[in-house]
């Protein structure tokens, strides 16, 4: 148990961290623990979650995808153009469009696994190039409005439980046995490490790498329809926010941004640590500025605290050996 | 060409070293400086073509039009490319641009006394705020991806209490700033070729090129007696200076302030460095090369415009652009590399 | 007066002491050699005196004079300067500017006079009579051994009073060594001190006035030179007699080739490379170096691109990466050159580490098995007796000798047969060497067939049942018996071309 507490002691703090955000917040704003209050800042936070989802094994394999944001956006601005308010076109609308959100990271995998492009560059060169191909497709304008399947998945409750809350539970089940009992997430962790170490064992280190890509093209295109069904329609920008969002959730969720470490549970506890603060600040009566101070504060202290654990952890070892 | 293609040109070199060949290796230049040269190719495939579709390309006034739209871009992209020369990045400088813009927006007064004194006030913030980055990530051994990140999200929140929407004004005098001509050029010309007298006095006093060691090498500069706490902080500090410096340009351009604006600088400005050949690795780079890929993304809008498309083309061949550039630097390092094996 | 005297000097990292009670003496005008085993502080102590690092105990006296640098910068304002191993060049600088980075002559307007540079540069190569270099060279376009010379350059532009070369031949062709050794005397003789590092004893024999033998963070002894053997020397550096080291070496090869080449080739550095290495053989493989070894274990293993034909147990093959090689029970393994580079995940635990090439043997309908996992950790914990608290030890904590086994433990779960062990044994405490020895030939004995390179000759010399020699990435000679002998290896190596 203690060695365990010792491997992942940034994820327990971030769920530390959540647990005294929610008690801090309720004691400002009493009703912030009812359990409609909970339901909604769980549904918002599920949507930073699913993106951040891809963006956890991105960055444990040592690299970045800054590409979330349009791909996102693409999804759902072509999902809404395609239905038009319909549901049947769901059918093949849905997995065509994950597929071409996989289709993106497989095209970012591939540029940074056997071109060498820098994960920054490659994946910056693919936002701004879905950017411009979504701004001429639609010249501009707003889409119709999102149909009401879609709507189901991302306000819907089943049994009183928000249905994307058990989307996101779904798929944490799945990120955490890919990464905790897969041979996959073995690759991962060894890649993100040392990508000459993985590759002198055996690892297959570029399949792994347009792996961890496509994850990502698949969870955004994925939240970018689910957005569209919370907000009733698709529009340009929607995805700018989750750039930062998802970045943000993987470094409070404890992980290093050179790869190598981290989990998805850790990820989780940061979504939910940032849409809390979210929900704190207006019960402060704090402006949207104050937000993203805050934001930047709670990254900052995050990521010294783990520059500080890892120099402990060291020091605990060396300590058991003398 | 492949390294096995290449027989036994130097197989003899360990068991006895040959003296080294008199004269240039102009290959080997020409391999460095590759991704440079391409990036010049592309500036004037841009502008022949811009040229050959619209008359007046190639007079002065359009000099002086064009280096004003891209003068913001490449006041943010020098700081970039000293930050790249060390190996690292900074995000933050869309922060500290918005918040340029929004302190001049909201204290800049008709009294030129008033206007001087919050320049100051501005650039100093800017050095100091990007010298706090550099000592960040040097005592607490973090990652400038990370602490810019936050820097650039807690100052994009002070510009947004400072001025929540766009707005504020601009005296006119500053506002003219930008189209006022001395000895035939524009305020703007003359401010790049500042930037380039600035880049040669950085390298040839020595304080550039240790920048520059220590992101070729940290470990070898140490070692050479170089403090990497006071290289951090002179790097980000001047980047977090030239971003306040292109916010205060910045304003010229749009008459007011925003606390958003400073986001549209932070990954072109990486771009630009990218396409005129800077290594995001560290240790390889010059400011022409980054003036120049801020001209080709500039230039793109132009380009756009008189071939009568969409003007949505332009974030996808800036794009494409991005992606040839940096293939072509990767192929042209592997050649490089062959060579040296 | 001495120069130099140091006293009680200490040094802890975390836990583990690199240094304690260390004493060293040097005058001013000899070339002072030290010695010592991998790991017996040596290169601590230079870090110490060059500013690298700050002790914690002792004190150092220069001139007299207390001394203590903070920085890199305080040694040299001091007039010490040293020639790392490392070295402590610039990749994306010219060869000039990495001699004077940071003291380059100045005009009066403060920037970097270059014609005083290129001036200045001449004269100092010239002076010292440096093998050819051209000035205006970017360093990554050079080879280890031009940089090594340009590191030696920028050690004496500082024109030290002492100057440490810390193993500074190993990395130079065998003409550039011998003037690097008539370059120390010229600098004792110009009254300065130079603190000689080197495992070659025959150099330290030619140019040493006095040495100091360190053994485990201590000083042992220090002699003057003529005044001691070379055995007493070595007893005093690994604290036992030689000869317990290596195994007895009994011959179990058999008839059954486990490793054919033919026509082998990499690049320009290995060129049309053929051999044979039998079950149950331990082959080894010598020469100067960078001579081919390591592209050919490279290749080998697929980790760089190779053409001719390889077959493994009679069967022709081709490796592609080294995924392709570790496959199976005819596959081949690797002990690669940089433990830490290339062997180990550092930051992970020696579980991961031991069993990240064969994830497939504990994964179930898709899914690991801990126990299983666990299983395999505990043979190879007990087989190789890893000496880590508990199996989720960070790797990086470990000695250099248990690092080494769990890279050997590792490539043992791959079951492959064919072992490629590159200089295994570097920078391994002595008792560890010997359990390697030992264990290469327990496995050979089992059927194994090992492929050996070690930069250390008696090694090869002990060892290998065969050696095969490399010069100019072909197969020099080939010594079996009695011929396997340091001098025979030294002849093929840089004399003549035998029938292999």
């Amino acid at each position: 148990m203690n060695a365990f507490l010792a491997r992942n002691r940034l994820i327990v703090l971030a769920y530390a961290g959540m647990v005294v955000l929610l008690l801090v917040t309720a004691l400002f704003s009493p009703g912030f623990l009812s359990v409609s209050n909970m339901r909604s800042t769980v549904v918002l936070a599920a949507f930073v979650g699913i993106v951040a989802l891809g963006q956890t094994f991105v960055i444990i394999g040592g690299g970045i995808d800054l590409s979330v944001p349009w791909v996102l956006n693409s999804a759902a601005i072509i999902m809404a153009l395609l239905c038009g308010g319909q549901d049947l076109p769901l059918v093949w609308v849905m997995p065509m469009l994950l597929a071409g959100g996989a289709f993106i990271g497989l095209i970012n995998g591939i540029g940074v696994a056997q071109f060498g492009v820098p994960p920054i560059i490659m994946t910056l060169a693919t936002n701004v190039i879905l950017q411009g191909l979504i701004l001429v497709l639609t010249g501009g304008s707003p889409t119709p409005s999102a149909p009401a399947l879609i709507q189901f998945l991302s306000v819907g409750r089943v049994g009183g439980f928000p249905v994307i809350a058990l989307i996101w539970l779904a798929l944490t089940l799945v990120a955490t046995l890919l990464l905790s009992k897969a041979a996959f997430g073995r690759h991962l962790y060894a890649l993100g490490t040392s990508a000459t170490v993985a590759e002198f064992s055996g690892v297959p280190t570029a399949r792994t790498t347009i792996l961890t890509y496509v994850i990502s093209g698949l969870t955004a295109a994925f939240a970018g329809m689910l957005l569209t069904g919370y907000s009733g329609q698709a529009y340009l920008g929607m995805g700018d926010a989750y750039l930062f969002t998802s970045i943000a959730a993987v470094a409070i969720g404890g992980a290093s941004i050179l790869g190598g470490s981290g989990h998805y549970l850790g990820t989780v506890a940061g979504a939910m640590v940032l849409t809390i603060l979210t929900g704190l600040l207006p019960a402060l009566n704090l402006s949207s500025g104050a937000l993203l101070i805050v934001y930047g504060a709670v990254i900052l202290l995050t990521v010294s605290i783990g520059s500080e654990t890892f120099a402990g952890l060291g020091g605990r070892f060396r300590r058991k050996e003398g | 060409m492949s390294a096995s293609e290449r027989p036994l040109e130097m197989a003899q070199k360990p068991a006895e070293m040959k003296p080294a060949k008199p004269g240039i290796d102009w290959r080997g230049r020409l391999l460095d400086r590759a991704p440079f040269l391409v990036a010049c190719l592309m500036l004037a495939l841009i502008v022949g073509i811009y040229g050959s579709l619209q008359s007046g390309v190639f007079t002065l006034d359009e000099i002086n039009l064009d280096t004003a739209a891209a003068m913001t871009l490449m006041l943010a992209a020098t700081g970039q490319t000293i930050v790249l020369l060390r190996g690292g990045i900074d995000l933050s400088i869309g922060g500290m641009i918005s918040l340029g813009t929004v302190i001049a927006a909201t204290r800049f007064t008709d009294d030129p006394s008033t206007v001087a004194l919050w320049t100051l006030v501005i650039l100093t913030l800017g050095f100091l705020i990007g010298a706090l980055n550099g000592l960040l990530i040097s005592l607490l051994k973090l990652q400038p991806f990370l602490v810019t990140l936050a820097t650039w999200s807690i100052l994009n929140g002070v510009a947004m209490i400072i001025l929540p929407t766009d707005g504020g004004s601009i005296p006119g005098w500053w506002v003219g700033f930008a189209s006022a001509q001395f000895v035939g050029l524009t305020s703007p010309v003359w401010m790049l070729l500042a930037l380039l007298l600035f880049w040669w006095w950085f390298r040839a006093t020595g304080v550039g090129l240790t920048i520059q060691a220590t992101g070729s090498n940290e470990k070898s500069a140490f070692l050479s007696g170089v403090s990497i706490t006071r290289v951090n902080l002179v790097t980000y500090g001047l980047s977090g200076l030239f971003a306040a410096g292109a916010a205060l340009f910045l304003v010229t351009q749009t008459g007011a302030g925003s606390p958003t604006i400073g986001k549209d600088y932070i990954l072109p400005s990486v771009a630009a460095a990218v396409i005129g050949g800077v290594s995001l690795f560290g240790g390889r780079g010059h400011l022409a090369g980054t003036l120049i890929g801020a001209f080709v993304l500039t230039l793109i809008g132009n380009l756009v415009f008189v071939l009568h498309v969409s003007s949505y083309w332009q974030p996808v061949a800036s794009g494409v652009i991005l992606l040839l550039s940096v293939l072509a630097s990767s192929v042209a390092e592997k050649a490089a590399r062959n060579r040296v094996q | 007066m001495d120069l130099v005297t140091v006293n009680g000097l200490s040094k802890r990292y975390g836990g583990i002491v690199a240094l304690s009670e260390a004493t060293f003496s040097a005058r001013a005008g000899e070339v002072h050699a030290l010695l010592g085993e991998n790991g017996a502080g040596k290169s601590t102590f230079i870090q110490i005196l060059s500013g690298a690092v700050q002790h914690d105990g002792g004190s150092i006296l220069v001139d007299g004079q207390d001394y203590r640098p903070a920085h890199p910068d305080a040694a040299q304002a001091r007039g010490i300067a040293a020639v790392f191993q490392e070295l402590s060049l610039i990749p994306d600088l010219s060869v000039e500017q990495n001699i004077w980075f940071r003291h380059e002559p100045r005009t009066l307007l403060r920037t970097v006079n270059r014609g005083e540079m290129r001036r200045k540069t001449l004269a100092l190569l010239e002076k010292y009579n440096f093998p050819t270099l051209r000035p205006d060279q970017e360093l990554r376009r050079l080879t280890l051994a031009e940089r090594q010379i340009v590191e030696i350059a920028k050690g004496l532009a500082k024109d030290p009073r002492i100057l440490i070369l810390d193993e500074a031949t190993s990395a130079l062709p065998a003409r550039e060594a011998e003037w690097l050794l008539k370059l120390t005397r010229q600098l004792a003789a110009e009254g300065r001190l130079v603190i000689f590092i080197s495992h070659r004893m025959a150099e330290v024999r030619a140019i040493a006035d006095r040495l100091t033998i360190f053994r485990n963070g201590g000083t042992v002894a220090a002699h003057d030179a003529n005044a001691v053997s070379d055995n007493e020397i070595v007893t005093q550096m690994i604290g036992r007699h030689l000869d317990r080291l290596y195994p007895e070496r009994i011959a179990t090869a058999t008839d059954r080739i486990a490793l054919r080449t033919k026509n082998f080739s990499s690049g320009s550095r290995l060129s049309g490379v053929d051999f044979a290495l039998r079950e149950g053989e331990v082959l080894g493989v010598g020469g100067l170096q960078g001579h081919g070894q390591r592209e050919l274990f490279q290749s080998l293993f697929g980790a760089t691109r190779a053409s001719g034909t390889i077959e493994l147990w009679g069967k022709p093959t081709s490796i592609g990466n080294p995924r392709q090689a570790l496959t199976g029970k005819d596959g081949i393994a690797l002990v690669p050159e940089d433990r830490r580079g290339q062997g180990l995940l550092l930051t992970k635990s020696v579980r991961e580490n031991l069993t990240l090439s064969v994830i497939k043997r504990f994964t179930e309908n898709g899914l690991l098995s801990r126990q299983k996992e666990a299983a395999l950790v505990q043979e190879m914990v007990d087989f190789l007796r890893i000496k880590a608290g508990t199996p989720e030890q960070l790797a990086g904590t470990l000695s250099g000798g248990n690092q080494q086994k769990v890279i050997f433990g590792k490539m043992l779960l791959t079951q492959a047969r064919v072992l490629l062990l590159y200089d295994p044994t570097r920078g391994v405490d002595v008792g560890t060497k010997g359990e390697i020895f030992q264990l290469m030939r327990d496995l050979a004995a089992k059927g194994y067939a090992i492929l050996f390179h070690s930069s250390d000759m008696p090694e090869l010399v002990h060892v290998a049942d065969r050696v095969l020699v490399m010069r100019n990435g072909r197969i020099a000679a080939t010594l079996e018996g009695d011929h396997i002998s340091e001098e025979e290896i030294l002849r093929a190596a840089m004399l003549e071309t035998r029938a292999a």
